[in-house]
């Protein structure tokens, strides 16, 4: 119990770090774009239905779309068969599009001049970070009826 | 050097030609996972270049001499329509298999699979139209060609981004592969 309580620390210190870099990406320019690739990363993680109690003060806004997609469509203890449906890949679509599009958006918006390059890389780290800690704590605290991988 | 006779229907014209990939179980996750990142990686590309054109007005004093513009999103669009038409076919039907409903349901499902893929082939072409008479024949600036590279890439990788997710699809129903999951 006590490595699990290491692995909480670690992965909150990672987390606040990741919020502390897209904050400060956004603040030191006073350009408050990349708020939304933060958001976007909100978004991939209400996909985890574990994590739905954890983060339901930020997600609970725009969380419905992945989470019902995964939680009540998948290859569940009372589907009949093995075989993931549909609406499991349209999931597992949308979640990889979401995450492309938070790493994407401020590459381009740097291209274009609209924010600082600096504040662009940042922002791509610090949403990074919070996406491995995501991953990284559905893979740590993986419940045994979970098969999503 | 001879064609499988048990999976060959002399009625069919168009026969699936994609190998049969064996990457492991994890085959169709990471086909639908890599077929969502090219399709993101493509709008984006595009997007970028329109973006980019819209802001860029600093180095060319007061206005630069092209822009994106409808033209520029046509191919893209058709694109789109054509990935939502060849996504949302029911891979089952197209293999036409017996006891699956007549077969008037297997040709029209074949026939909206070929509008589908014409749709994409059209926006791959007219991309690449785009590309030759509005960036390369005209006398813009090398950077501007970048526009017209953007939108190539955009079209290519959408149609990468639908076989990928085809393939990743279509053949994975055997049932031995679900005893060993």
């Amino acid at each position: 119990m006590a490595a699990g309580l290491k692995t909480v620390i670690l992965l909150s210190v990672v987390l606040a770090v990741g919020f502390l870099l897209i904050i400060l990406s956004c603040a030191l320019w006073s350009n408050w774009l990349p708020l939304l690739v933060g958001a976007s990363e909100y978004l991939v993680s209400a996909a985890d239905k574990n994590l739905k109690r954890h983060l339901l003060a930020i997600t609970f806004v725009i969380a419905p779309l992945p989470n019902a997609l995964f939680s009540h469509c998948g290859a569940d203890d009372f589907s009949p068969s093995y075989e993931p449906t549909g609406a499991v890949d349209l999931g597992r679509f949308l979640t990889s599009l979401i995450v492309i599009t938070g790493f994407a958006f401020p590459i381009v918006l740097a291209h274009s001049g609209v924010i600082n390059t600096s504040a662009s890389a940042m922002s791509i780290v610090g949403g990074g970070l919070v996406y491995g800690t995501i991953l990284a704590y559905s893979q740590a605290f993986k419940q045994e009826d979970s098969d999503f991988d | 050097m001879s064609l499988p006779r048990s999976n060959y229907d002399p009625r069919r014209v168009c026969l699936n030609p994609f190998p049969d990939l064996h990457l492991g179980k994890h085959r169709r996750t990471a086909g639908v996972y890599l077929a969502g990142a090219l399709f993101a990686i493509a709008n984006w590309s595009f997007l970028d270049a329109a973006i980019y054109s819209a802001h860029a007005q600093v180095p060319w004093g007061d206005e630069p001499p092209v822009h994106v513009t409808f033209i520029d999103w046509l191919p893209g669009i058709s694109s789109l329509l054509g990935y939502l038409v060849v996504v949302l076919i029911d891979k089952d039907r197209i293999r036409g298999q017996d006891g699956f409903g007549d077969s008037s349901a297997v040709w029209r499902a074949r026939l909206f699979l070929f509008i589908g893929f014409a749709l994409m082939a059209g926006g791959l072409a007219g991309s690449i139209t785009v590309l030759v008479l509005k960036y390369v024949l005209s006398d813009y600036a090398e950077m501007f060609k970048y526009y017209g590279y953007a939108n190539v890439t955009q079209n290519v990788l959408l149609m990468l981004s639908a076989i990928v997710l085809w393939m990743a699809q279509n053949t994975s129903t055997e049932y031995e592969y679900n005893l060993t999951l």
